[in-house]
């Protein structure tokens, strides 16, 4: 079990090194970053919403679609460069199983959207932490009560970030680990984020009485097989309003994302044991 | 106790599904090979016989349509086997940003080499390759002998048992691949099986002890290479300052006997021979 | 059949899974304002949106906005307008100033843009104009219904909501209970447990109004800084206009005897002067 441990985490270890130094993650890292330091400059825009939430929304937007972009065309091409290059070849044909190769693969991947959430994370909270000193002072002076922000509930929100990430790294494995080329991959991966995105509609579906029936029973089938990635945006409520989140929600949404890295990697596993290198 | 052959296999087919209709096609038709072990061993054919099929399912790479494969009698598709095999694949491939001596370092960890000897280990196998003053720079910047060199240096860095080498010297210049020669002949001495697959039959006929010639899935040809190559319905006499009377009494000697001359002709060097005699260094260094 | 096995056991696996992440989403689903509230279910359309764009719907939502606000300064396309504005709403469910201003078009506005449409003032006739006026309205009250839901009961809108109710649908019973719902809800503004009183008052229902104000007083206004002199002057007013016996009044706080000008209940030995003028609450 440990020898397995280490060679996983030595895929992972070449893996991140491999990803970091690739331009698309150093573009959209850019990008990313550059959004949450322009909420600052846009604030203009803001109709009176808590001037807060408007910066903390531009971060979480940030977060969100350059964290999805990243998660999905990145872990393909970490795992098609492998596979096209044949470094796949002399690595399997070492005492490495296909599940440790794969597990690397992932903690490699995830590690570095660990390095994009946090750093994102950190700038978010410089820009709100700085927002909100100043929003406090103004109210103090106006005898009103100050804006509400919690940067501990940031640092919660970017550990959930990061966990919906590794899902998303997790999806995309197993459709690479099935599929031929990297441009399927990325699209079939893609599609697949966007449907976990959107699965909590057919969720608030089963929720309403209705008839049990076959259209019931797919629904709730379908409910069951695509991980709910929508749960993990609690950040308007962590960070701006933390009374809104009701107890013991946070270590169920954690168990929950948990779960579904596993099982998609062990049908990711199963998939590509029947691969031929 | 009886040592097993390196490399058993019973039976061999393998089969690919081509095409939307999912037309089979046969790489490996029933092949039954045995590789002893401390032996060179060469695999030929022409390209598309089924060498690098067969070599992919003996390293657990592709599943098996049919037959069983043993590596040091155990099941080819274990772990276990693998431990104890090292592999250099045609044309290898290697992550240019780590420098030859982490990417040794790096195959060392994956093939089990223990925490405390990987070191010791990398040192020597990159010695052995004589890559040692070019292992600090980046895999990136090496010709292509370097990065077979450094290739074989990532394939014995765990001191497996079986070595498998596949087309070792495609691409390299002679002074590079007898370079390789060299090293394929220390394993050998040091007890090692290696499987050879090259195009090159004249380094194949050198270094290798035993050859199998594949064609069409097929095995056509196996056996020691003095054994296959030898004509033994033929000799040849090799005669200095031979002159026309000296020719013609031989001729009427060898008819006497029931002999007959066949022809005479002037012995030739090969290319390589001449090549070695005039040319003494590597650009690679 | 063995080969299905492997995916059998997965289906197994996912499901499993599945049933773990139904409860985590139940309760996730709470502190999601916009999914969570019954009231504001949205429409497959809108939770595409939401699913989508994540934090940046804020931003969607402000130019949705903008767009919807050049269309009411022309004010030729009322449902243009309406649709943008309940889009930037839809968008962005917690913002005050889209569910407030969206309200106030449609319940102020839209009405007379309506009547021009038809022909202007002049020749729709006035009972038509009161219906379409009052139509607005209402229209404008459920919208801001909506944004009350969807902000967990915002003060302002409530307020704004009584608003309307007062001066557009003319229902004082109506705009009292806004107002008194805008009084103990969080942030409340200063004028609304006042108004909700008057508005109580002036729709006859005296007691109930006196009863109300008064418990909200001695409840939540005289905790304030300044122990809200003025809402208690108010409900002195009340006191005097009901005849109220002096039982049944609030007692007398301990700076009311200090201050000239305040009535202060008839008590043993304590006289004052009548209020200026005569005049009493109406």
């Amino acid at each position: 079990m440990k020898a397995a441990c280490s060679r996983a985490l030595w895929i992972a270890r070449i893996t991140f090194l491999e990803a970091i130094r690739q331009r698309f993650f150093a573009f959209l890292f850019v990008l990313g970053a550059a959004l949450v330091l322009a909420s600052g400059a846009v604030r203009v825009f803001d109709f009176g919403h808590s001037e807060l939430k408007f910066i903390a929304d531009f971060g979480f937007g940030g977060l969100f679609l350059f964290g999805s972009i990243l998660g999905v065309v990145m872990t393909a091409q970490l795992f098609f460069t492998e596979i096209d290059n044949r470094t796949a070849l002399t690595l399997l044909a070492k005492p490495l199983s296909r599940g440790e190769f794969l597990v690397g693969k992932f903690l490699g991947a995830w590690a570095v959207l660990g390095v994009f959430v946090a750093v994102l994370a950190l700038l978010l909270a410089a820009m709100l932490g700085w927002r909100a000193a100043e929003l406090a002072q103004l109210a103090a002076e106006r005898r009103l009560s100050p804006p509400e922000l919690d940067l501990a509930g940031l640092g919660l929100y970017a550990l959930l970030q990061w966990l919906r990430l590794g899902v998303v790294v997790a999806m995309v494995l197993t459709v690479a680990a099935a599929a031929r080329t990297f441009l399927f991959a990325v699209v079939v991966g893609a599609l697949a984020v966007l449907a976990g995105q959107l699965q909590w509609l057919s969720q608030e579906l089963l929720l309403k009485p209705a008839e049990a029936g076959l259209a019931h029973a797919g629904v709730w089938v379908i409910t069951h097989l695509l991980p709910n990635l929508q749960q993990f945006n609690l950040g308007d409520a962590l960070v701006l309003a933390p009374h809104q989140v009701p107890d013991g929600t946070l270590p169920w949404v954690f168990v929950s994302g948990a779960a579904y890295v596993v099982v998609f990697l062990c049908l990711a596993t199963f998939l590509f044991r029947r691969r031929e290198i | 106790m009886t040592v097993g052959p390196a490399i058993e296999v019973r039976h061999l087919t393998k089969d690919f599904r081509v095409g939307l209709k999912g037309v089979k096609l046969r790489a490996v038709d029933d092949l039954s090979l045995s590789i002893p072990r401390g032996q060179v061993f060469g695999l030929l054919g022409p390209n598309g016989c089924g060498k690098s099929t067969t070599l992919k399912v003996v390293l657990g790479l592709v599943p098996a349509t049919a037959g069983e494969v043993a590596i040091l009698g155990l099941p080819s598709a274990t772990a276990a086997a693998r431990a104890r095999t090292g592999f250099l694949p045609e044309a290898p491939y290697f992550h240019k940003f780590l420098s030859g001596r982490e990417l040794v370092r790096y195959c060392a960890h994956l093939s089990g080499v223990a925490p405390d000897r990987v070191e010791a280990a990398v040192a020597e196998a990159v010695a052995l390759v004589d890559m040692t003053e070019a292992a600090g720079r980046l895999v990136g910047t090496y010709s292509k002998g370097m990065l077979q060199r450094i290739g074989l240096a990532q394939a014995i860095v765990h001191d497996p048992e079986l070595v498998i080498l596949d087309e070792p010297t495609a691409g390299v210049d002679p002074v590079g691949a007898a370079a390789i020669g060299r090293i394929i002949e220390t394993m050998r001495a040091r007890g090692k099986t290696v499987v050879l697959c090259s195009h090159l039959l004249g380094q194949v006929e050198q270094v290798c002890d035993r050859v199998a010639i594949m064609d069409k899935g097929r095995l056509v040809l196996e056996g020691a290479v003095d054994e296959v190559l030898e004509r033994r319905d033929r000799h040849v006499l090799t005669v200095d300052a031979l002159t026309p009377a000296a020719l013609a009494a031989a001729e009427t000697a060898l008819v006497a006997h029931g002999a007959r001359l066949g022809s005479v002709t002037h012995p030739r060097r090969s290319l390589e021979e001449l090549f070695r005699e005039l040319v003494t260094g590597s650009r690679d260094a | 059949m063995r080969r299905a096995l492997p995916w059998v056991g997965f289906l197994a696996l996912f499901l499993a899974v599945g049933g773990v992440a139904d409860a985590s989403w139940r309760r996730a689903r709470l502190a999601l304002p916009e999914i969570g509230r019954r009231e504001l279910e949205p429409t497959v359309g809108q939770g595409v949106l939401l699913g989508v764009l994540g934090g940046f719907r804020t931003v969607v939502a402000d130019f949705t906005w903008i767009r919807g606000y050049v269309l009411w300064e022309r004010k030729n396309d009322r449902a243009g307008t309406e649709l943008l504005m309940r889009a930037a709403c839809a968008l962005d469910p917690r913002s005050r100033f889209f569910w407030e201003n969206a309200g106030l078009s449609v319940a102020n506005d839209m009405g007379h843009w309506e009547i021009r449409r038809r022909g202007g003032y002049a020749k729709v006739p006035k009972e038509i104009q009161d219906h379409v006026l009052k139509g607005y309205a209402r229209r404008g009250l459920d919208l801001l219904d909506e944004g009350i839901a969807s902000t967990g009961g915002n003060a302002a809108l409530l307020a704004t909501a009584a608003l309307v109710a007062e001066l557009q649908l003319k229902d004082l019973s109506l705009s009292a209970d806004y107002y008194r719902r805008a009084a103990e809800a969080r942030g409340a503004p200063w004028f609304a447990a006042r108004f909700a009183a008057a508005n109580l008052w002036k729709d006859g229902r005296r007691r109930e109004a006196y009863a109300w104000y008064r418990a909200h007083w001695v409840k939540v206004l005289r905790l304030s800084e300044d122990g809200a002199p003025d809402d208690l002057k108010e409900l002195r007013d009340m006191e005097h206009e009901l005849r109220l016996p002096l039982v049944a009044r609030l007692p007398l706080q301990p700076w009311e005897v200090a201050q000239p000008g305040i009535v202060p209940p008839r008590t043993g030995g304590v006289a004052a002067p009548a209020p200026a003028g005569g005049q009493s609450r109406k």
